[in-house]
């Protein structure tokens, strides 16, 4: 293997650096005024990414993917899908961000600075090596690139005492997390003699000693952190509330896709030859995420952390399709990671076009009353977003929910999907109540129409493929999450 | 034998440290008990045989994020009074640590000297026979982690960025020296030459 | 004679006084700081013994890379620090409760 084919294995990674690179020069030259230039030419490098890594998800001569720079990535499937999603997460968060940094109420750095896109775009670097990562350095080096921009993105509203706050928040609980990952890889690295996926996986299979298994369940800690899974999960509502909107549409998509996806990597790649011995973590971990994401949302007045603590929930369903832990588990895993994405970046640009007649952000529920007479086209929108969360079955994010539990039958976890179902029951209750304001409450006039076309444009697209439209899309979708799964179970 | 001591001297000197930063009630001796526990553990990590990242680790910690931590420190409220009245009050836990830091010193270069404690007999992946610690490194972080050492590299970028777009801010009511200004500057702009008449004076 | 157990039980300390420095400490965000930086010093110590006890030098690369992305973390720890206290002039840990829930 060439360092020539190594290079181009990674193209969407040397594409954005190059452009990042490039950006921030024109922003140190350019200053405030170059923030459109720069935002326009990040989406670009985005797109183009995007178009390098859907070439690898589709065209049949990548399909064997291919191991770069000595077995520290790879090129698969599994990773240009969920690299698809990141960056597709990315540029929207980009595209929203000028009218929230111009329209924020106050202080003088309220406006949209170059820096923001740049971070998004290092950020997406950093997401890109975690999914495509199968060496422990590879991931720690992605993981933290990532990290490190999402916590100054986290206070970029460096006026904003709330933002400020957020950012110190996720920083140190997100440094503790790093600590923990970090200590349970070194662990594993003495305990198997090496930092690569397979190696590990080849170790396990002898049997697992007490120092790996510490070094396991330290690693699975520390990213059930980073999905904010329950029992590390206190950060999330805080972080969501108090960074700025655009910024938390970013966090509540991409770095969770990203994180969820090198989970997925993680415990099947590197710990398969030993699923007994997380598979009970996993259970705990999305059970408990389940019911703490829809009991903690219930007495919720702010809407971004009703939807911190949706996401929350979701993430616990999501991790069903892990505690499977066979292939139609992945794919249904993967599946409804689309969905999730697609659900949270609507939701979150429709909570943004929230503003009242003093161009100030609206995230009170109690401000939503009557917001079907003022704003139908968007409440319709937030209804169709709030159903599909919840689950409910014309809307297309009952397929993904359909499809975990389908595969946790599959594996004989009939309890767990039993309980599953049940607490998305209970779950639907909290965006039953956000429905039940926007449409029967007495209108509180508070939120006045919005002109911004690219907003509307975002929320339509996630909104159609929420919709029932979605269903259409099933075989297209099943057989390239199909696939990306395959990709994964290779080794076992 | 030699070794045995000094890895005992530095593992208990190395804990005591970390308790005395997490415990210390003034923010700036935590960070010297901070600076003194990287020292010690740099001292562990020499006894293995990995000077490189041990000097690294002095260098970068005790150097750059020690001293940030101070600066940090410093910026924040501090009652400098009460350090100050505790001086002379500390002068002889300061000799005792120089005295127990000045041990380390002669037990760690003894130690090293010698010999590394005894390690695996069958190495996985061991350096190029006669590579010394720090070439041993290079060669691998250069070839077979490259792509890794240059993402590092956009880390420490984003560290940079963030950093500054963070606590970067205009001041209102400082005039700072713009000096390409200054040296653009011609006589004929700054000085008029004036025939005055007697007793007239000059208008400025 | 010394051996990889030794060099585990004196990490391990120091991760947990590290951990517990995150969870006791009620009075200063700084300090919280700097029991990451013990966490990560304690990685550290980790995988150079490792990497020496196994003979390894991967450990070593690894405890380089960590290093690199500390002095990262403290740089970008420290500017939140420093903007948190200029809205808010403290750094008391009891008085981060802006958002409650």
């Amino acid at each position: 293997m060439s360092v020539g084919n190594s290079l181009y294995l990674v193209a969407p990674e040397i594409i954005l650096s190059a452009s990042g690179l490039l950006l921030l020069l024109i922003g140190a030259w350019g200053g405030f005024k170059s923030a459109r230039l720069v935002s326009i030419l990040a989406v670009t490098a985005l797109f183009a990414s995007s178009a390098v890594a859907l070439e690898f998800l589709l065209n049949p001569a990548f399909a064997e993917g291919g191991d770069a720079f000595f077995g520290q990535y790879r090129l698969d499937k599994f990773g240009s899908l969920t690299k698809l999603l990141i960056y597709i997460s990315a540029i929207v968060s980009i595209i929203i961000a000028p009218r929230f940094f111009d329209n924020v109420a106050g202080g003088r750095s309220a406006v949209m600075r170059p820096e923001y896109p740049v971070l998004i775009v290092f950020a997406a670097i950093g997401m890109g090596m975690m999914v495509s990562a199968v060496d422990l350095m590879t991931l720690y080096i992605g993981l933290e690139l990532n990290s490190l921009a999402a916590y100054v993105l986290a206070s970029f509203l460096r006026n904003d005492e709330r933002s400020a706050e957020a950012g110190l928040k996720y920083f140190v609980l997100g440094g503790l997390a790093s600590g923990i990952l970090l200590f349970g890889m070194s662990l594993l690295y003495g305990f198997t003699g090496t930092t690569n996926f397979n190696a590990i996986n080849q170790a396990f299979e002898s049997g697992l000693s007490t120092g790996a298994l510490f070094g396991l369940i330290f690693v699975l800690a520390g990213m059930a952190f980073k999905i904010s899974a329950v029992p590390f999960h206190m950060w999330t509502p805080d972080v969501y509330e108090g960074a700025p909107t655009p910024v938390t549409t970013f966090f509540a998509t991409a770095p969770k896709v990203a994180a969820l996806a090198l989970t997925m990597r993680l415990a099947i790649e590197a710990f398969g030859s030993q699923i007994a011995a997380w598979q009970q973590i996993i259970i705990f971990i999305a059970l408990a995420s389940i019911v703490v994401g829809a009991a903690g949302a219930i007495g919720q007045t702010n809407i971004k952390r009703l939807l911190a603590y949706s996401s929350i929930n979701n993430v616990g369903f999501i991790l069903i399709g892990l505690a499977a832990a066979n292939q139609a588990g992945a794919s249904a895993m993967l599946v409804y990671l689309m969905i999730y994405v697609a659900m949270t970046l609507g939701s979150f640009v429709a909570v943004l076009d929230l503003r009242d007649a003093d161009g100030n952000q609206v995230e009170e529920i109690s401000s939503l009353a009557g917001l079907s007479k003022s704003r139908p086209g968007l409440a319709a929108a937030i209804a169709i977003f709030m159903f599909s969360l919840a689950g409910i079955p014309p809307l297309f994010g009952f397929w993904g929910k359909f499809l975990v539990f389908e595969a946790a039958v599959q594996a004989d976890l009939i309890l767990l999907a039993a309980l599953g179902i049940a607490a998305s029951v209970i779950g639907a209750f909290y965006y039953l109540k956000v429905i039940k304001v926007m449409y029967f409450d007495e209108s509180a006039d508070v939120v006045v129409k919005s002109d911004s076309k690219s907003h509307a444009v975002i929320i339509a697209l996630c909104a159609l493929f929420v919709s029932p439209l979605g269903y259409l899309l099933i075989p297209v979708l099943g057989n390239i999450a199909d696939q990306a799964a395959a990709a994964l179970f290779w080794a076992l | 034998m030699i070794q045995v001591f000094t890895f005992y001297l530095f593992a208990v000197l190395l804990i005591a440290s970390g308790a005395f930063t997490i415990f210390s009630r003034n923010p700036v001796h935590s960070v010297l008990w901070l600076i003194l526990a990287f020292f010690n553990a740099a001292g562990l990590m020499v006894l293995v045989g990995a000077e490189f990242i041990a000097m690294l680790l002095v260098i970068v910690y005790v150097g750059a994020v020690a001293v940030l931590f101070l600066f940090v420190v410093m910026m924040l409220d501090i009652d400098f009074a009460e350090l100050r009245a505790g001086f002379m009050k500390n002068v002889p836990l300061g000799i005792l640590l120089a005295i127990v830091f000045v041990m380390e010193l002669i037990f760690g270069i003894g130690a090293y000297q010698a010999g590394k404690i005894e390690l695996a007999d069958t190495p996985v992946n061991p350096a190029r026979e006669g590579a010394t610690n720090i070439e041993a490194v290079g060669e691998l972080l250069y070839t077979k982690y490259i792509f890794l050492f240059e993402t590092a590299g956009i880390i420490l970028l984003v560290a940079m960025v963030g950093a500054i777009v963070l606590t970067n801010r205009k001041r209102a009511g400082v005039r700072p020296q713009n000096v390409s200004e200054q040296v653009a500057r011609r006589p004929e702009d700054a000085t008029r030459n004036m025939q005055p008449e007697v007793g007239k004076g000059v208008e400025l | 004679m010394i051996g990889i157990e030794h060099y585990i039980v004196v990490s391990s300390i120091l991760f947990v006084m590290g951990v517990l420095g995150i969870f006791l400490n009620r009075k200063n965000v700084i300090i919280i700081l700097m029991a990451i930086e013990l966490i990560l010093l304690a990685v550290n110590i980790n995988l150079v013994a490792f990497s020496a006890f196994l003979g390894d030098m991967v450990g070593q690369v690894f405890a380089m890379f960590v290093l690199t992305v500390a002095a990262g973390e403290a740089a970008i720890g420290l500017a939140i620090l420093v903007i948190y206290f200029r809205g808010r002039g403290t750094i008391a840990v009891d008085d981060i409760n802006r958002m409650k829930g």
